[in-house]
């Protein structure tokens, strides 16, 4: 039972650094950005690509893993989202333009094989692959019959850490001000002087960085580096955590990510497995339609 | 004066035949010069079936450059069209349509994998054109493409070594080995592949003495089955089954090695490429699965067709490029003894599917015959990954 | 392109070689109708392809155990949906936005998740095999169905349904200061998108050997939200033409090969950029507002 608290733990992290990202855009800027999955996979897809095919060292990469991420959200703004903006587009078209984006970056990976034109990004095709053995730092110990992983036990402190600089950045600082001025009401934010386009497309970096580290963080401890991981293993969960938590609400992503993940393991201990994410989104949708804002959501203002 | 005739006809009959039946090589009653034979293959070239796809084109694409340089078929050229069907059920069955009503081509191969295969084949026997599996080996594909209706469906065909062989001798061949008494299963049931390969097991171990402690049943799609090994490790068993295919296998051989347990991992076809080898590393050592070829193996064709596909595409082929290749030496040799008269499309179709039923000849795969049911009859390889993203061979298990 | 040359130049071939393609598309094009309602509606439901499993598996499970005919089993199948419809499209009413959209993902995944995947007689993660289906000949059924469904949506959106309707996605509250009966409206408009949903769903299993539970998720309700985007919900026939777009969209061009992906991710951000009302959008509809957007009346703001 203690070994499946941890992997409740463990995943329940992966869910809330993934879902913070999906929140900090949609508490400021209104939209479900669906290029989040495709950009949680790419950290992981560079970080590997850059250690097994370029030689790189694996903190390295990790880094340079992490700046591909935030380049990428800078890409979301200027392509999908800031033209839609000055077209003055539903904001449903912004949906689209981010389906697209994701299309093209998860396609871009499945077609890279040696000798096509991605052979640089990456050459597994459809596979999935792993850091080999020796190339990060992952100790195992075997304490009172619990199995503790190195690098799946970094990810909590690692979580945390980011979850509280975040807050911090948010509550105190010059930049988190302007940040929550712009989601509270863009047109006084400009009157007041802030820069709104600059600190969207601020948004989409923090919030793609977290992304790309989370997806680093799920393949280098999980052993699963695929152009499908983003897809398959959060995209759907990071919009139920969003809602459990409260769009908008950073700590509620954060605790919605745990609560998801141990009502996951949960549903494999006592009801047996299939029932498993069933569970999940039977959750959500009661969620919604009893408390529509969540546990910490904001009070919905005009949207009765 | 009639009896000269009767005998100089039945003379000529008698020579004829025996120059049919010499192994096709050459026989002079048919010259397709200046003709085509135009194949469609239906593969997954993008999707999750790519990590299969490609090299089954590549084996395929190998051996029609190597037929038509040496003269083509009695003379005809091999033309092979293939086509996407980017893993997707229904753009599989759209392009198999315009293969055979668009393209009119001969014959099809493929699809990659089998929840596409369940859609195309019922299709291409509808429409009454053979077609040739390179890779689905799961049940229920041949004889009864259209189960559960127990007709057998003549047009199909698979030069893919179906699960229902390669688990049993697997299983058998470890039982034989070591004696397992326990063993709990891990299937993706959401998975037609992998749910095929349990059921399979399942219906295996009881022959072997091997009790099944349990069957973990998860979906091919989680992020983490971390409690799914965990639920398995904690019941302590000699062995642990694993039916998936992609990075599933990798993931829980590494997650059950971290735990701590010991065993033996016993798989299906999902074993069998380099990559899940490698994905695996250290934990998969010693994993064990059937397969229906072996980059090593004796046979004649083998080193040939080895050295061949390295030199034209820089790596090592795989099991789905042998059986691809395979499947166009099968074809062009059915299609040699056909008759075919180019002008009558489904009479070409009807003859060539004949043919096919009476194939019997060398592959890299070796000696390759249809059954009764046209499902492949060859020699089975035991191999273990080595834990370098390779394997070793076990056992060689020839067909009975 | 060849794809489009053979359209032009053999028509009757193009035909007789394409019917599983051509049958697929009208049957997205119904599925787009789906959607067009409930968007025309103001509701940004993503529930059709929950109710296109249960029509689907209904109307395959009566063939299996009951041998009815097919127009009882569809017909079955689509009531069906109908009436789940209506017990999942009361408790949403009052939703809106984005948070009515999250709702229908968790109905379709927990429903997928949830039920499909666990009941034995619906065969579990493997699906149903459906022996009696007609590829080839389910054409004819299915473009007149399609015909007849374009025909009926566009009287309904000419008569007193549409113009409710429209005032409903226009302004909510307005619709119901003028004495609209706006849950009413929008329950008739979830409803009946469910029903044709549900009827697109046991046409599709007519046409296919096998009814995949894989099918009916997240991945497909995009597809689906993508046809009615790009295609344009201000009228009947823009969803369709969306529908047509994209799903011939990897045949037109084949010549992209590996690539084709990625072509069509760059298409599609492309299109929704540059018309981002739709293809045969007829500018602005704006049923999710964030709080801050203009009104139609409010002057040309300086916010993008």
């Amino acid at each position: 039972m203690g070994q499946q608290i941890l992997n409740a733990i463990f995943i329940g992290s992966i869910y809330a650094l993934f879902a913070v990202g999906y929140t900090l855009v949609f508490g400021v800027l209104d939209i479900l950005n669906l290029a989040h999955s495709a950009v949680f996979m790419l950290g992981a897809a560079v970080t590997y690509t850059l250690v097994v095919n370029h030689g790189q060292s694996f903190w390295l990469a990790c880094a340079l893993a992490i700046v591909v991420a935030a380049l990428m959200g800078l890409v979301i703004e200027y392509v999908c989202l800031r033209p839609l903006r000055r077209r003055r587009a539903p904001p449903i078209a912004a949906l689209v333009s981010t389906i697209g984006l994701a299309l093209i970056i998860v396609a871009a990976i499945e077609q890279g094989r040696p000798g096509t034109l991605f052979a640089w990004l990456w050459v597994d095709g459809a596979n999935s692959v792993s850091l080999p053995g020796g190339s990060f730092p992952n100790p195992t110990w075997n304490v009172a019959g619990l199995t503790l992983e190195g690098s799946k036990l970094a990810v909590i402190p690692i979580s945390i850490a980011l979850m509280l600089l975040l807050g911090y950045v948010m509550r105190f600082t010059q930049v988190g001000r302007g940040l929550r001025a712009v989601a509270e009401n863009p047109r006084a934010a400009r009157l007041m002087g802030i820069d709104v386009d600059r600190m969207i497309a601020l948004t989409l970096v923090i919030s793609s960085a977290l992304g790309g580290l989370a997806g680093i963080l799920f393949g280098v401890a999980l052993g699963d580096i695929s152009p499908y991981i983003g897809r398959d293993s959060v995209e759907v969960r990071g919009l139920a955590v969003i809602v459990l938590g409260g769009m908008g609400s950073i700590p509620g992503a954060v605790l919605g990510g745990y609560l998801l993940g141990f009502i996951e393991v949960l549903a494999v201990v006592v009801l047996g497995s299939n029932v498993r994410a069933g569970v999940a989104f039977a959750a959500l949708f009661l969620m919604l339609v009893l408390r529509p804002q969540g546990f910490f959501g904001a009070q919905l203002r005009e949207r009765l | 004066m009639r009896r000269v005739r009767l005998v100089s006809v039945l003379v000529t009959a008698i020579i004829a035949a025996a120059c049919g039946s010499a192994g096709g090589g050459g026989s002079s009653g048919n010259s397709y010069a200046g003709k085509t034979i135009k194949l469609g293959a239906v593969l997954s070239i993008t999707g999750a079936g790519g990590v299969y796809g490609p090299q089954s084109r590549d084996g395929m694409m190998l051996a029609v450059d190597e037929i038509n340089k040496a003269g083509g078929v009695n003379g005809a050229q091999i033309s092979l069209t293939v086509k996407d069907d980017a893993s997707d059920k229904a753009q599989s069955a759209q392009v198999a349509q315009t293969l055979i009503q668009q393209d009119q081509d001969l014959a099809l191969l493929g699809p990659t994998l089998s929840n596409s295969a369940v859609a195309v084949h019922p299709l291409a026997e509808s429409l009454k054109i053979p077609i040739l599996a390179v890779s689905t080996t799961g049940i229920h594909i041949v004889p009864d493409c259209n189960y559960p209706n127990a007709t057998p469906c003549r047009f199909v065909f698979r030069d893919s070594l179906g699960e229902q062989t390669a688990i049993p001798d697997n299983i058998q061949s470890y039982a034989a080995d070591a004696h397992p008494s326990t063993g709990v299963l891990l299937v993706a049931q959401d998975d037609k592949f992998s749910s095929d390969g349990g059921k399979i097991v399942q219906d295996t171990v009881g022959q072997y003495n091997i009790n099944l402690l349990k069957v973990i049943k998860f979906n091919k799609a989680e992020a983490d089955l971390s409690p799914y090994v965990t639920q398995a490790v904690q019941l302590k068993p000699d062995v642990i089954f694993i039916t998936s295919l992609g990075g599933i296998p990798a993931k829980i051989m590494t997650e059950a090695r971290r735990q701590g347990w010991q065993g033996q991992f016993l798989g299906g076809n999902g074993f069998n490429t380099a990559t899940v080898s490698k994905q695996a590393g250290a934990a998969g050592k010693g994993a064990r699965s059937a397969s229906a070829w072996y980059i090593g193996n004796s046979f004649p064709s083998n080193s040939d067709f080895v050295t061949a596909y390295k030199a034209a595409y820089s790596k090592d082929p795989d099991q789905f490029a042998a059986q691809g290749y395979t499947a166009i030496k099968v074809l062009v040799d059915a299609a040699k003894r056909a008759n075919l008269t180019f002008s009558d499309l489904p009479g070409d179709r009807e003859k060539l599917r004949a043919a096919m039923e009476t194939v019997n000849i060398q592959t890299p795969l070796g000696p390759f015959q249809f059954t009764s049911t046209h499902d492949v009859k060859q020699t089975v390889w035991v191999i273990a990954m080595d834990g370098q993203g390779g394997f070793t061979l076990v056992h060689e298990i020839k067909a009975s | 392109m060849d794809f489009l040359i053979q359209l032009v130049t053999d028509p009757l071939g193009f035909w007789s070689s394409h019917t599983l393609l051509i049958s697929q598309i009208a049957i997205n094009s119904i599925l787009a109708s789906s959607m067009f309602v409930v968007l025309y509606s103001g509701q940004l439901s993503l529930a059709a392809p929950g109710f296109m499993a249960i029509g689907a598996y209904t109307a395959v499970l009566m063939d299996i155990y009951l041998h009815t005919p097919l127009a009882l089993n569809i017909a079955t199948g689509t009531v069906l949906a109908g009436i789940v419809g209506i017990v999942v499209g009361l408790p949403v009413l009052r939703l809106r936005g984005v948070f009515l959209a999250i709702a229908t993902i968790g109905f379709i995944e927990a429903l997928s998740l949830g039920v499909i995947l666990n009941l034995p007689i619906t065969g579990e993660g493997l699906g149903l095999k459906n022996a009696n289906a007609d590829p080839l000949g389910g054409i004819n059924l299915v473009l007149v169905s399609l015909v007849v469904i374009v025909f009926l949506l566009w009287r309904l959106t000419k008569g007193r349904l549409g113009y409710a309707w429209t005032a409903i996605r226009q302004d909510e509250l307005a619709a119901l200061s003028q004495g609209i009966d706006v849950p009413r409206y929008k329950l008739i408009a979830f409803v009946l998108s469910a029903v044709l949903a549900g009827y697109a769903g046991g046409l599709e299993s007519h046409l296919n050997f096998f009814v995949d539970p894989n099918e009916y998720g997240v991945p497909r309700t995009v597809q689906v939200l993508t046809f009615a985007v790009l295609g344009g919900s201000g009228n009947v026939v823009g969803p369709v033409v969306g529908a047509l777009f994209i799903t011939t969209l990897p045949y037109v061009f084949q010549q992209a090969g590996d690539y084709i992906g990625i072509v069509s991710g760059v298409i599609l951000i492309a299109v929704i950029i540059f018309r981002p009302q739709g293809i045969v959008g007829r500018g602005g509809f704006a049923f999710v507002r964030p709080r801050w957007w203009p009104t139609a009346r409010a002057s040309a703001p300086s916010t993008g």
